[in-house]
């Protein structure tokens, strides 16, 4: 079947197989290979994506369901001039990439709370406007998984980002 | 080295983060050749059961190309002992036993025929467990092994000595005895293994992209087990996903992918799926540690004695060896008068245990430092003082030969009972919590280990007329950061900046020898191999600069991108070198240099000075246990570590954070739970690694005890901080409990057990 | 993987769609989080999905509020239980319910009504919403809609008393008796970290307390204890009446006991039967403290 929809800011039609998932349409369809697979079961966060502005596992989402939506791959998030968003900059500094390979699902998902927190004012379940402290960002990145840094320089970076906010 | 350091030592992030942060990165999963087809192996369905196949309905699959079994193929066993075949034959030995294998045009065709690969079972009943495999009248496991031992499923067997040990225990004032049991772990990498083959008949070259940390060795194992010639097999290695042990070995489904390109003359991939790569992948040795030792009247240990049984599972691999490591922890950790060490590696049914980050040492230090909390609590004496008292000190030859030149271990203790102290106030919220806290030390190589012939690493280093340099570097990156040391050791000794730098060491067939990525030993052994090397080149840089600018001095400073004079006169570096290149003699600025360690082979009773230095680290641990539920939450690590030098200290806290996490995991969760030889947990849901959400707060000191064999005083950093972890954590949860912890991982439920079983004690006296 | 999709736009197609699969093989998919672990491990032939993803209306992807109850539509995905200022004061069981659940990725898909119709005896918004004296809107491919208490949805393990031809609407939780009821509401989850659990154990507790300390009415349920997630009415009994602060150890073991009678936990990966009942009985006795 035919979907259309809105990758990293570009239009786009593609046909899939009605039972493609997310992940598999981005690596292997349109050979946008920094969304990893990690486990294909939801458990490891590698292959965040953004839908819409929220983070979801694309290797649990229907490529068909995208249709009409606005989807975000790592790809997407360094500028057209290769200048690095400031959550891939805040990770860079931070010393918060080892092997790389839960990067980009940390990167999204870290850009989803700082999206959310400007929509929504608020963090899930807290009340906090604008900058969540340090234990609500290990708990919104508990989906994401990470065997080389033990959390701390993501953490690290994700507070940077809020920081400067404030 | 006297001169201000302006590089080493400084944030530096990693060299390559960004193209790690942007998707860039080309991981071997994200490898596509034209024409590549898609390999898929099976396993067989019974950890043990003789079997008989039949691949030809699968063959007949439309994108079918080639089935492999072990029929088809005319290889030579693989593994540490060359013990292990590749394709098994007519018998299974364990769960992951790989029987057949197939190459097909897409994922989806290679996974279908899989299922129509026809194998009929006569289940057999396995060995799982060791002491049942050293039983008398049960069958050989291994019909492979070398069958040297005393008993034919003995698979290694290792026995150590020092000190007179009768004479010990006569002086002991305390002796405690105790089994302690340690649970499998797996690496958990979060890129499933892969590797693509691309063979060319033309000429008879083999290619491999595949995320081996050692690929010279692997390089002559492949020709081994393929029959061919090392240098028709070149390795490149993508960016890999996560090592800590896992690629020390080469798997069966290297070769087997290596076979299916040679069959079919076209690139062959195979990724492991997350459960694959639960159940086929090596994994941390379990093993029963029985420890006896002895303390005096003043507080002294006295003797350690040390009988350990392993299951190494159906093969060998370099894990098998991990009694090197154990036997010098137990040897050497504190200071010890007598020790007597016994390992045997037992063939089981079991899947087979490879080497993993710290390589035996959180397994022999969870014992050892259980044993001083029990010890102490003997003779009355505080947990601190009796483990500064025992303390290694510099100069110590110890018992077993290593000679600890330079040595932090009083220093790291020090430090960490301090700053845990001053934060120890016992809050006792109310009886359902309670807190206490633990220390443990440890002992690892910090320059490399001799146990291959040659532990050394080559580099070979260029500049190039517009004063960019080249590292080709044998040492390997496998995300320790290993390249980004390497380029700002270049930038410190030659002032070139670091975004002229390329570090080059994916490929054998340009980078000089290296052993691997092993041993904590790459910044160890690939630094001093890069100095070696800029030494020879700047000699010749200095000589060229010297007569450019009519100076008889030889000794220039590299700053900036150029070459200055003590007088002050200063040339660019770049002009120096094409100077070299277009006048004469004609010159090209590079120079190869090779380093080997001065480490020596243990003698035949495994004595002798196996490292170039040695590190050290202490942990103190304060834990939180919840006795309605048995959860343990660590709440804060205190962690000093004798790194010899801080060469880049973002770096060096990745190393740290990360090493401390995985020994939390291995303290509490993580633990892969096999019935009769089936793994029941191959997946992240039930395999429980721990996420942000778990993070204790981890504070990191640094203690510099400038070894002068590092590069800058530099030691081994890697292994480090996970090795005391899990002690530490049980000597806290003892201590807050007044329980007794002999196995790992400490779960709610073994927590709650031991809870109940000290109220029963109670009840009963 | 392979499966047919069809993807109905609103209510009325869906009934339409779900009339003419009738004597077909189908399976409803809403947030997939389940759906897709099932189906990958194994697809039946010639199977179906009809995909609630794509429906417009509104009422089954929102919460409302009525006189008598707050009407919560199947589709609502738990990040938005987390986020409802409604959800978040009136009923704190459910929202820490869907705070705990799964990862925050899962949560922006994961959907009540999936959690509900896999029926797993984990299923922690189930748990939640079963403490909360829920009652089920159920509609036919007629569009007619009928009503099932909670405790009478779930009849086995994963098996709900939905027909092939029903799915799940809403759910409609009782306001709380009083409006200035103090609440005393929670929901304890155990496993061995802190996240990404499935429960080994798990207790929702919802009791709503008068000005004088007294406890007005009670939800407790348990889940991972029994085939499905049970409400512990005798426990609730026990409490109703008496005074929040003033139970003696005596009383809370009895309360803890009584939660107990309804568990008939198995053994197995996570936890032994025996860890579990122990832990139960711990947890409840600190639902009292
Ligand atoms: C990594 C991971 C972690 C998880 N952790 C938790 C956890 O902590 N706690 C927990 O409770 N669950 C957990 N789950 C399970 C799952 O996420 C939840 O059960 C979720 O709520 C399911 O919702 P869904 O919308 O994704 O359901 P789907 O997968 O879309 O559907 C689930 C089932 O319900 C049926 N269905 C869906 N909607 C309806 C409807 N309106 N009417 C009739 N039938 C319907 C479907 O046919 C299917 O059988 C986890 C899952 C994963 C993958
Ligand atoms: S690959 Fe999607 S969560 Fe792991
Ligand atoms: S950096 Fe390697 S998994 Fe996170």
């Amino acid at each position: 079947m035919e979907i259309t929809f809105t990758l990293n800011g570009k239009k786009t039609i593609c046909h899939i197989k009605v039972s493609t998932t997310l992940l598999e349409l981005l690596r292997e369809t349109l050979n946008l290979t920094g969304t990893k697979p990690g486990c294909h079961e939801g458990e490891c966060g590698a292959c965040t994506v953004l839908i819409n502005g929220k983070s979801v596992n694309s290797c649990l989402y229907l490529a068909l369901n995208t249709n009409g939506k606005e989807i975000t791959t790592i790809e997407g998030l360094t500028k057209p001039n290769g200048g690095l968003d400031e959550v891939q900059e805040s990770m860079i500094k931070n010393g918060a990439v080892q092997c790389g390979f839960c990067t980009s699902g940390m990167v999204l998902n870290i850009k989803a709370l700082q999206l959310e927190t400007m929509q929504n004012k608020k963090v899930p379940g807290s009340g906090i406007k604008n900058s969540p402290n340090r234990n609500e960002i290990k708990k919104w990145l508990e989906g994401n998984l990470c065997r080389c840094t033990g959390y701390v320089k993501i953490i690290d970076a994700a507070e940077e980002v809020f920081n400067k906010g404030k | 080295m006297s001169k201000k350091l302006k590089i080493i030592g400084t944030p530096v992030p990693k060299h390559d983060a960004k193209m790690r942060t942007t998707g860039e990165a080309i991981y071997g999963h994200d490898i596509k050749l034209p024409n590549m087809l898609y390999g898929a192996i099976l396993r067989t369905q019974h950890p043990h059961a003789e079997f008989i196949i039949d691949v030809s309905e699968a063959k007949k699959l439309p994108g079918v190309v080639c089935i492999i079994t072990a029929d088809d193929v005319d290889t030579n066993h693989i593994g540490y002992k060359r013990d292990h075949p590749i394709l098994k034959k007519n018998e299974a030995n364990c769960t992951r036993d790989e029987i057949a294998a197939v190459a097909a045009e897409t994922k989806e065709i290679a996974q279908e025929a899989l299922k129509l690969i026809k194998v009929k079972y006569k289940v057999k009943k396995g060995l799982y467990n060791p002491h049942d495999a050293l039983k008398k009248n049960v069958p050989q496991i291994n019909k492979f092994s070398s069958g040297k031992f005393e008993n034919k499923n003995i698979a290694e067997k290792f026995f150590y000595e020092h000190g007179n040990l009768e004479q010990e225990k006569k002086n002991s004032v305390a002796i405690v005895k105790r089994k302690f049991t340690l649970p499998r772990m797996t690496h958990a990498c979060m890129a499933t293994s892969n590797i693509t083959a691309h063979y060319t008949k033309t000429n008879g070259k083999l290619l491999l992209y595949s995320s081996t940390q050692v690929p010279f060795l692997y390089q002559r194992d492949m020709a081994h087990a393929l029959k061919m010639n090392p240098s028709d097999i070149r390795i490149i290695q993508p960016i890999i996903g996560g090592g800590f042990g896992s690629k020390l070995d080469m798997h069966p489904f290297e070769p087997i992918c290596a076979l299916l390109s040679i069959k079919t003359g076209k690139p062959v991939q195979i990724l492991y799926s997350r459960e694959e790569e639960f159940i086929a992948s090596p994994t941390r040795q379990p093993m029963e540690i029985e420890l006896t030792a002895g303390v005096d009247k003043n507080g002294n240990f006295t003797f350690r004695e040390i009988e350990i049984i392993k299951d190494n599972g159906a093969y060998t691999s370099w894990g098998a060896t991990t009694p090197f490591v154990i036997m010098q922890a137990f040897s050497s950790l504190y200071k010890i008068k007598a020790c007597r060490f016994n390992a045997l590696a037992v063939y089981t049914n079991n899947v087979f245990a490879g080497s993993f980050r710290g390589y035996g040492n959180p397994q022999a230090t969870f014992a050892l430092e259980r044993v001083i909390d029990l010890l102490a609590d003997e003779i009355g004496m505080d947990k601190a003082e009796i483990r500064l008292r025992n303390a290694n000190t510099k100069g110590e030859i110890t018992g077993q030969g290593l000679h600890y030149d330079t040595c932090g271990h009083k220093e790291c203790l020090q430090t960490v009972i301090k700053k845990l102290k001053v934060e120890k106030k016992k809050v006792e919220k109310n009886n359902r919590f309670k807190r206490g806290i633990g220390y443990a030390s440890m002992l690892h190589v910090g320059g490399g280990a001799k146990i291959y012939r040659s532990d050394g690493c080559g580099t070979t280093l260029k500049i190039d007329p517009y004063g960019f340099c080249t590292i080709i570097t044998g040492s390997n990156e496998i995300g320790q950061g290993s390249e980004t040391v390497l380029a700002m050791i270049a930038a410190e000794e030659l002032g070139i900046e670091l975004s002229k730098i390329k570090v080059i060491n994916t490929d054998t067939d340009v980078k000089p020898w290296d052993v691997g990525v092993h041993a904590s030993r790459t910044s160890f052994v690939a630094g001093n191999s890069l100095l070696g090397a800029i030494n020879i080149l700047k000699e010749k840089l200095n000589n060229k600069a010297a007569k450019l600018l009519n100076e008889k001095t030889k000794s220039f400073t590299y700053e900036n991108g150029n070459i200055i004079s003590p007088s002050n006169q200063q040339i660019a570096l770049d002009k120096v070198v094409r100077e070299m290149h277009f006048t004469e003699p004609n010159e090209l600025a590079i120079a190869s240099y090779f380093y080997e360690p001065s480490s020596k082979f243990q003698d035949k009773d495994f004595k002798g000075n196996v490292s170039g230095t040695y590190a050290f680290a202490s942990q103190s641990i304060s834990v939180e246990v919840d006795t309605y539920t048995g959860n343990v939450q660590v709440l804060d690590i205190h962690v000093a570590q004798d790194v010899g030098k801080v060469l880049n200290p973002l770096l060096l806290d990745g190393q740290i954070h990360g090493g401390i996490l995985q020994g939390v995991g291995y303290a509490l969760t993580e633990e892969l739970i096999f019935k009769d030889g089936e793994l029941l947990n191959p997946n992240f849901h039930n395999y429980k690694m721990l996420t942000a959400a778990d993070v204790p707060n981890i504070h990191f000191y640094p203690v510099e005890t400038n070894d002068k064999q590092g590069p800058y005083g530099a030691k081994g950093v890697g292994e480090a901080p996970l090795i005391p972890t899990a002690a530490a954590i049980a000597n806290a949860v003892c201590n807050a409990l007044d329980i007794e912890i002999v196995e790992l991982p400490i779960t709610p439920e073994r927590v709650l057990k031991a809870i109940a079983e000290k109220k029963n004690n109670k009840k009963n006296k | 993987m392979e499966f047919e999709i069809e993807s109905p736009k609103n209510i009325t197609e869906l009934c339409k769609t779900i009339k003419s699969y009738r004597s077909k093989s189908f399976r409803f998919g809403a947030g997939y989080t389940d759906l897709l672990m099932e189906l990958k491990k194994h697809t039946p032939r010639n199977l179906t999905v009809i995909n609630l993803a794509q429906l417009k209306d509104v009422s089954f992807s929102s919460i409302r509020s009525t006189t008598k109850n707050i009407q919560i539509g199947a589709m609502i995905t738990a990040s938005k239980l987390v986020t409802d200022t409604r959800i978040e004061q009136l009923f704190p069981v459910l929202q820490q319910a869907a705070h705990n659940l799964a990862s925050t990725q899962i949560r922006q898909v994961a959907t009540l009504g999936g959690n509900m119709c896999t029926a797993s005896p984990s299923g922690d918004l189930i748990c939640a919403a079963m403490a909360l004296q829920a009652s089920c809107e159920i509609m036919n491919d007629d569009k007619k809609i009928h009503n099932l208490s909670i405790q009478d949805f779930f009849i086995g393990v994963r098996k709900t008393a939905l027909k092939k031809n029903e799915f799940l609407f809403a759910i409609n939780i009782p306001r709380n008796k009083k409006r200035t009821a103090t609440l005393h509401s929670g929901f304890i989850k155990i496993g061995t970290r802190k996240s990404m659990e499935c429960s080994v154990v798990s207790l929702a507790f919802h009791l709503q307390i008068d000005k004088t300390g007294k406890i007005i009415d009670a939800g407790i349920a348990i889940g991972a204890s029994a085939p499905t997630v049970k409400f512990a009415q005798s426990a609730c009994q026990f409490l109703i009446g008496k005074k929040i602060n003033s139970f003696s150890e005596k009383e809370k073991e009895e309360f803890a006991n009584k939660v107990l009678s309804y568990a008939s936990p198995i053994s197995d990966i996570r936890a032994t039967a025996w860890y579990r009942k122990e832990v139960l009985f711990n947890i409840s006795k600190g639902v009292l403290e």
